[in-house]
C-alpha cells in the first residue's frame, strides 16, 4: 500500500488559449480531510474535474493507492471510488431524491426498478445524514442545502472512498454548515478520504489537516492547518502584499447620487437602506446568497421590488425596466458575463454599442461608421487586448471580457456603475487593471457600488462597505474601522439566534 | 384536517386534477344526456380515438426529451396507405403481417427523424416539418397518385376493427396493451428513467454515463413505431386508407399531451397524464353534438381554448406557488 | 483614462465581397439558377413571361415569409398564421358579401390579422414562460376554429363582389402587382431587420434575451410588435389569396405557416434564433415559387413539390452540421 490514497504529479491542462492547471501536485492521505484553497480562477475547479475523469489533462500521471490510472470519463472516476458533490448540484428537478440518489446505478431485479429497495435504501442513507425529507420527494421542490445533502448520498451509495466537496458551504445557513461539518466528520471516521474546497477559513479550521494552495494556475504548497497562520495562507493564495494590488485614488467626494429607502422584495431581500455619493465606492458584501445582487437588480429594474424606494440626485426615480434606469445613468455591469453581460457570439463593438445604439442612429437605421469609432475609442480607453472590434467576445479571456463590459457601460453618460463580482474567474494581473479602471472612474465622479465576495477586494477598494445577511443590512463601515474580522461577522449574523423568529 | 390533506394532494397531483376534470365532464354530460354513459357509446368513443390515444403514448417520450414531432401523421399515411395498397393488389392478406409491414415501415421513418436530430443536430420543429411533406408525399407516391383503398379492398383486414375478444373491441385491446406496456417501461425499466433523465437535465445525464444521443434517437424510433401502428388501426376503423387521412391530426395528439401536463421544455408528464389528455379530449368531442346550442362547429374552438386555458393556469399556478414560497422564507 | 499600453484595435471591416461568395446566400443564387435551368429544361413552357403569369398564387405566401424570419430570428415560432389567414379571409368574404367598398373589405382583412396577431403577443408577452409553440399551437386551433363556426355547416364562402380583388390582381404591362409588393415589403423588411436599430435589438433577443435586457432592450414590446405584425401581414396575405380564390373555406390557408417557416429555414434563417437576414429568406422563397411554376407547368403533383422542398429543408439544415461534425473530427486526429 502506497502512502497516499491519491496521488497526483505533473498535471497540466490546457483550454484554448489558456493554461488551467499548470504543472500542479496533489497527495491526499487515506482519511483525512484536505483543503483546497485559492483565488478564484486559480484552477481548483478545473482541478477536481480532472481528477472526476470530466477533464483529460493533457500532462501529468495520477495515482489511486500507488497504481497508476487513466480515467476516460466520468464514469471510470465513478467506478474507482471517486466521488464529486458540486457547489451547484447537478440533480435532475423532475425525478424523486431516490431517483437522484441511484442514477446510473439502480437497484435491478429481472429488468425491473425495485422502487420500494430503492426507497427504504435512500432513506436509510438519509436517516444517517439527519435529512428532514423523505426519499420520494421531488428534487426540485428541495431547498439548496437539501439538494445537497441528496448529492452528499449519492456519493455514499456508491461506497466512494474520496469524496470531493466543491464550495459545500457557500449556500448553507450557519446551521446547516454545522451539520455538514458533524457528516464530514462521521465520512472521515468511516475511512473516507474527503478533498474539501472553501472560501471560508472557518471551514478549513473546522474540519481540515492539511491544506494545499493553488494560484494562477501553479500549485503552490501543502501546508499543516496547524501550522500556518491566516496572514500567511492569504499571502500563499494572494501573492503579493494586498497594498499594491488596489491603487485606491484619493478622491474628493461629491454629492450623494444614489439614494436607496427601504428596499423590499418579498423572499430576497427586506427593508435596505443605503446611499453613494459621486466619486465613492461603496462596497456590498455578503455571503452567497445574502441578497446583495438581489438589491441592485431592484435598484436597475431588472426586477421590481414590493416596496421602497429610490432617489437620484435627490429626486425619487421610477424605473420599471433596465431602459428606464440607463436612461436616468445607472448602468449594472451583471456577474455572469456570459449570460447577462455580453453576447458572446457577437463582435466586441457590437456588444460595447448595444445599450445604446438608438442614440447615432438616423432616422432609425445604423450609423455604423460612428458605432464603430465609438466601439474602437471605449475599447482602447479600457485597454482591452483585443485585435479588431468584430472578433467575437468568446475568443477573449474572462479579464478582457469584463473590460467589454465596463466599455459598454461608458458608452453613455453615466452617473452610477453598479460592479457585480468584476473580477469573478479573472487572473491577477487582469484583476489590477479593473481595480485600476475602477479608480479611474472613481476620479472621474462616478458614483461606483462594488459587489464582492473577496474580501480584500472589498477592504482595498471600498471608501464604505454595507453588508449584508438572509435579505437584510446588517451593518455599514467606514473604510478606517473595516476589518476581515468585522465583516465576516456582520456577514454571518442570522447565526445569532434571532433568525429563526417568524 | 384530513379534508386539507386530500385538497392538497389533488392540487398537488398533476393527474388527480385531471382525473377529477374527466369525471366532472362525464357527469355533466350524462345529465345532459343519458345516451352518453352507456357501454357502447363509450367503446365506440374509445374506438374512434385510438389512433390519438396511442400515438400519443410516443409524444409523451418524445416531449420528455424536450422534443416535439409533427411529422407522425405523415409516418401514419405512409404506412397505412402502403398496407392498404398491398391488400388492395393482392400482394398480402393476412392481418398480422399487415401489421408488422405498418410497424416496420413506421420504425424506419422514426428512425430516418430520429437520425436528423439526434447526429445532425437539427431541430425537432424543423426535422420534423420537413419529414412531414417527404413522408406524406410519398404516401401519396405509394397511392398511386391519390388513390383509395376502399372497404371492398381491404378484404379481411377491415374486420379487425369489428372482431371482439372477451366482449372488448380488438382495437381497444390495442390501446390497453400499448398503456400497459408503457406504465411498466416509463416506470420500472431503466431505459424509461433515462428518458426522463435525459428530458431532466440533459448535461447531467450525459456526466452520468447516459448516452443522450441514443435517447433522442430511440424515442422518434418509439414515436415511429406507434405512428406505424397508428396507421394500421386508422385504416382498420375507418375501413378505407387514403394518402391525406389524419391530415393536421398531430396537433390532437400534442394537446392531449399538453393537457395531460407533459412539459414542452421536457422532464416533465406521465403515461397516466397522457391517457387523461387523450380521454378528456376524446370525451369532449363525442359530447359536443349531445349537448344542444353547441354543435360539431364548436369543437375545435373550444379545444383550443381548453389547451390555452391549461397552460395559462399552469403558469399562474406556479407564480402562485413560487410567491407562497417566498414568502415562507425566513429572513 | 487612454489605455496604458496604448494598443490600437482595428476597426476597419474586410471586403464584403469575398463574404458574400461564401455565404449561404451566395449558395442560394447558384441553386436559383440551377433551378431555373432545370425548369427551363424539364417544361418547354418555362419562361419569363409564364413564370410571372403563374406566379402570382404562390407569391401570397411569400408574404408570411418576411415576418416569419423576424419571428425564428427571435428564436420562437409562430404556427397560428395559416388559420389566421382563413379568419381573416372568411371576414373579408363576409364584408365583400355585404357589399361593403372595396376598401372596408381590405380594411377588415388587415384588422382581422392584426388582431389575432396582437392577441397571441399579449399572451405571450404576459406569461412570457409559455412556449410560443404551445401558445400558436392553441391560437391555431382557437383562430380556424372560429372560422369553422362562421362559416357554418357548408364550410366555405364565395364572394359576390369581385371587382376590387379583379383589380389588386392586375398587372402593370406583363408584371403583377403582387410581385411589386412582395419586393417592396422584402426591401423594407430586410432594411429594418439588418440596418435598424430595431433590427440590432431584435437579433440581440434571438442570440441572448438575458443580455439584451440587462442592456436596456424593450424585450417584451419587441415581441409585441413583431407577433402583430404577423398578424397584419397574414391578413395582407389573405387579402391577395382572396384574390385568385375569390372565396374562402374552413381549409383556406392550411399549412401556411409550415410553408413559411420552410422558407425562412431553408433561406439560412435558424430556427434557434440569432441567425440569418431576408435577403437568404427571399431567395429561398423564390426558389420555391420557380420550382412550383415549373414542375406544375408538366402537371407535376403538388405533393412531389412538397417531397422536394422537405429534402431541402432537411438538407439545407443537416448538411452544414455534418459537414461542421466531420470538419471537428479530422481536426482532432
Amino acid at each position: 500500500m502506497s502512502e497516499y490514497v491519491l496521488e497526483l504529479k505533473g498535471i497540466t491542462k490546457i483550454f484554448p488559449g489558456v493554461k488551467a492547471l499548470n504543472n500542479v501536485q496533489f497527495q491526499l492521505k487515506p482519511g483525512e480531510v484536505h483543503a483546497l484553497m485559492g483565488e478564484n480562477g486559480a484552477g481548483k475547479s478545473t482541478f477536481i474535474k480532472v481528477i472526476t475523469g470530466v477533464h483529460k489533462a493533457e500532462e501529468g500521471e495520477m495515482f489511486l493507492n500507488g497504481q497508476k490510472v487513466d480515467f476516460k470519463g466520468p464514469k471510470d472516476a465513478q467506478a474507482a471510488g471517486i466521488a464529486a458533490v458540486y457547489q451547484h448540484p447537478t440533480s435532475y428537478p423532475h425525478l424523486t431524491v431516490a431517483e437522484n440518489i441511484f442514477m446510473g446505478h439502480e437497484i435491478i431485479k429481472n429488468r425491473m426498478i425495485q422502487w420500494k429497495a430503492m426507497n427504504t435504501e435512500a432513506n436509510k442513507l438519509l436517516a444517517q445524514l439527519d435529512a428532514d425529507f423523505d426519499a420520494t420527494a421531488e428534487m426540485g421542490t428541495l431547498s439548496v442545502a437539501q439538494q445537497q445533502m441528496v448529492e452528499i448520498a449519492k456519493a455514499m451509495s456508491t461506497n466512494a472512498k474520496i469524496i470531493i466537496l466543491d464550495e459545500p458551504t457557500a449556500a448553507l445557513t450557519r446551521s446547516e454548515s454545522e451539520k455538514l461539518y458533524t457528516l464530514v466528520d462521521k465520512l472521515k471516521e468511516e475511512g473516507v478520504s474527503i478533498i474539501f474546497i472553501s472560501h471560508r477559513f472557518e471551514d478549513m479550521y473546522r474540519l481540515a489537516s492539511r491544506v494545499t494552495v493553488f494560484r494562477d494556475s501553479q500549485y503552490i504548497g501543502t501546508y499543516d492547518v496547524n501550522g500556518i497562520t491566516n496572514a500567511d495562507l492569504i499571502k500563499a493564495m494572494v501573492g503579493r502584499e494586498i497594498t499594491d494590488l488596489f491603487p485606491k485614488p484619493e478622491v474628493k467626494l461629491g454629492e450623494e447620487m444614489l439614494r436607496v429607502e427601504k428596499l423590499s422584495r418579498v423572499g430576497y431581500f427586506k427593508d435596505v437602506s443605503f446611499g453613494v455619493r459621486a466619486g465613492e465606492i461603496l462596497g456590498l458584501t455578503g455571503l452567497v446568497g445574502a441578497g446583495r445582487t438581489e438589491v441592485v437588480e431592484a435598484v436597475c429594474g431588472i426586477t421590481r421590488p414590493d416596496s421602497g424606494k429610490v432617489y437620484l440626485e435627490g429626486k425619487e426615480a421610477h424605473i420599471k425596466q433596465p431602459s428606464d434606469a440607463m436612461e436616468k445613468g445607472i448602468i449594472l455591469l451583471p456577474e455572469d458575463r456570459q449570460k447577462e453581460g455580453l453576447i458572446m457570439s457577437w463582435g466586441l463593438g457590437r456588444n460595447v454599442t448595444l445599450p445604446t445604439i438608438s442614440k447615432y442612429a438616423k432616422n432609425g437605421l445604423n450609423d455604423e461608421k460612428t458605432e464603430r469609432d465609438l466601439a474602437k475609442k471605449l475599447l482602447e480607453e479600457v485597454d482591452t487586448k483585443a485585435v479588431d472590434i468584430f472578433q467575437p467576445a468568446s475568443s477573449l479571456s474572462g479579464g478582457n471580457q469584463q473590460k467589454v463590459v465596463v466599455a459598454k457601460a461608458l458608452s453613455q453618460e453615466m452617473k452610477v456603475v453598479i460592479m457585480d463580482e468584476p473580477t469573478k474567474g479573472v487572473d491577477v494581473g487582469a484583476k489590477a487593471e479593473i481595480y485600476a479602471i475602477m479608480g479611474d472612474l472613481a476620479k472621474k465622479g462616478y458614483a461606483i457600488i462594488l459587489i464582492s465576495s473577496e474580501m480584500p477586494e472589498i477592504l482595498g477598494m471600498a471608501d464604505r462597505i454595507v453588508v449584508m445577511c438572509n435579505g437584510r443590512k446588517t451593518g455599514e463601515l467606514g473604510r478606517e474601522e473595516a476589518t476581515q474580522e468585522r465583516i465576516l461577522e456582520l456577514a454571518m449574523e442570522k447565526s445569532s439566534g434571532k433568525g429563526a423568529s417568524k | 384536517m384530513e379534508k386539507k390533506s386530500l385538497i392538497k394532494r389533488l392540487t398537488g397531483s398533476r393527474e388527480a386534477l385531471l382525473a377529477v376534470v374527466l369525471l366532472v365532464l362525464f357527469v355533466l354530460v350524462t345529465i345532459v344526456n343519458p345516451a352518453f354513459l352507456t357501454p357502447k357509446s363509450l367503446m365506440d368513443m374509445l374506438k374512434n380515438n385510438a389512433v390519438t390515444m396511442v400515438m400519443a403514448l410516443g409524444m409523451l417520450c418524445v416531449m420528455l426529451v424536450g422534443g416535439i414531432d409533427i411529422s407522425i401523421m405523415s409516418t401514419l399515411a405512409l404506412s397505412g396507405m402502403s398496407i392498404g395498397m398491398l391488400l388492395k393488389n393482392d400482394v398480402i392478406a393476412s392481418t398480422p403481417l399487415a401489421f408488422l409491414i405498418a410497424v416496420a415501415i413506421g420504425i424506419v421513418c422514426g428512425l430516418a427523424v430520429g437520425l436528423v436530430i439526434s447526429r445532425a443536430d437539427v431541430p425537432p420543429i424543423i426535422a420534423t416539418m420537413g419529414f412531414m411533406y417527404v413522408f406524406r408525399a410519398m404516401g401519396y407516391l405509394v397511392s398511386n397518385g391519390g388513390q383509395w383503398a376502399g372497404a371492398a379492398a381491404l378484404g379481411n383486414f377491415k374486420n379487425f376493427a369489428t372482431t371482439k375478444f372477451l366482449g372488448i373491441n380488438c382495437v381497444i385491446w390495442v390501446v390497453i396493451l400499448c398503456y400497459a406496456f408503457f406504465f411498466w417501461f416509463m416506470k420500472w425499466t431503466r431505459t424509461g428513467r433515462m428518458i426522463y433523465a435525459v428530458g431532466s437535465n440533459p448535461s447531467a445525464a450525459q456526466v452520468s454515463g447516459i448516452n443522450v444521443k441514443n435517447i433522442k434517437l430511440l424515442v422518434y424510433v418509439i414515436m415511429g413505431l406507434l405512428s406505424g401502428l397508428g396507421g394500421a388501426l386508422q385504416v382498420s376503423v375507418y375501413a378505407s386508407a387514403m394518402p391525406d387521412m389524419q391530415y393536421g391530426g398531430e396537433m390532437d395528439v400534442i394537446a392531449a399531451c399538453v393537457i395531460g401536463g407533459v412539459s414542452m421544455s421536457g422532464g416533465r408528464g406521465s403515461v397516466l397524464g397522457a391517457l387523461l389528455g387523450s380521454l378528456i379530449l376524446a370525451t369532449i368531442a363525442k359530447a359536443l353534438p349531445l349537448i344542444p346550442f353547441f354543435d360539431q362547429l364548436w369543437l375545435n374552438t373550444i379545444k383550443g381554448v381548453i389547451i390555452l386555458v391549461v397552460v395559462v393556469m399552469n403558469v399562474v399556478l406556479q407564480r402562485v406557488a413560487d410567491k407562497n414560497a417566498l414568502r415562507g422564507r425566513e429572513m | 483614462m487612454a489605455g496604458k499600453s496604448g494598443r490600437s484595435i482595428n476597426n476597419v471591416p474586410e471586403s464584403s465581397i469575398k463574404r458574400m461568395i461564401f455565404s449561404w446566400e451566395g449558395i442560394l443564387v447558384l441553386i436559383f439558377i440551377a433551378v431555373n435551368i432545370f425548369c427551363a429544361v424539364f417544361s418547354e413552357f418555362y419562361n419569363v413571361s409564364s413564370l410571372l403569369r403563374q406566379m402570382p398564387v404562390y407569391l401570397a405566401e411569400v408574404f408570411l415569409m418576411l415576418p416569419m424570419a423576424y419571428i425564428l430570428v427571435l428564436g420562437e415560432i409562430d404556427i397560428s398564421v395559416g388559420s389566421i389567414v382563413c379568419l381573416s379571409a372568411t371576414m373579408s368574404c363576409i364584408v365583400c358579401n355585404m357589399n361593403a367598398p372595396f376598401i372596408v373589405v381590405v380594411f377588415t382583412g388587415l384588422a382581422v390579422g392584426t388582431v389575432c396577431g396582437a392577441i397571441n403577443g399579449f399572451i405571450l408577452t404576459k406569461f412570457t414562460e409559455l412556449p410560443p409553440m404551445i401558445v400558436t399551437l392553441a391560437t391555431q386551433i382557437i383562430f380556424r376554429g372560429i372560422a369553422e363556426i362562421i362559416l357554418g355547416s357548408g364550410g366555405s364562402i364565395t364572394m359576390s363582389n369581385l371587382d376590387g380583388f379583379n383589380a389588386i390582381g392586375g398587372k402593370v404591362g406583363k408584371v403583377p402587382y403582387i410581385l411589386f409588393l412582395v419586393l417592396i415589403l422584402a426591401v423594407i423588411f430586410a432594411l429594418v431587420l439588418g440596418k435598424s436599430t430595431f433590427g440590432r435589438r431584435v437579433y440581440a433577443i434571438g442570440t441572448n434575451r438575458l443580455t439584451a435586457y440587462y442592456s436596456g432592450v424593450h424585450v417584451q414590446k419587441i415581441r409585441m410588435i413583431i407577433y402583430t405584425v404577423m398578424g397584419t401581414v397574414s391578413g395582407l396575405c389573405a387579402i391577395f389569396l382572396l384574390s385568385s380564390s375569390f372565396g374562402a373555406n374552413t381549409t383556406t390557408g392550411n399549412g401556411f405557416e409550415m410553408d413559411a417557416i420552410a422558407m425562412a429555414v431553408f433561406g439560412g434563417i435558424s430556427s434557434t434564433g440569432g441567425k440569418g437576414n431576408i435577403a437568404g429568406g427571399v431567395l429561398a422563397a423564390f426558389i420555391i415559387v420557380c420550382l412550383r411554376v415549373g414542375l406544375g407547368q408538366q402537371n407535376v403533383h403538388a405533393q412531389v413539390i412538397l417531397l422536394i422542398i422537405g429534402v431541402l429543408l432537411i438538407a439545407a439544415v443537416a448538411l452544414p452540421n455534418i459537414i461542421g461534425q466531420v470538419r471537428r473530427a479530422v481536426k482532432t486526429k
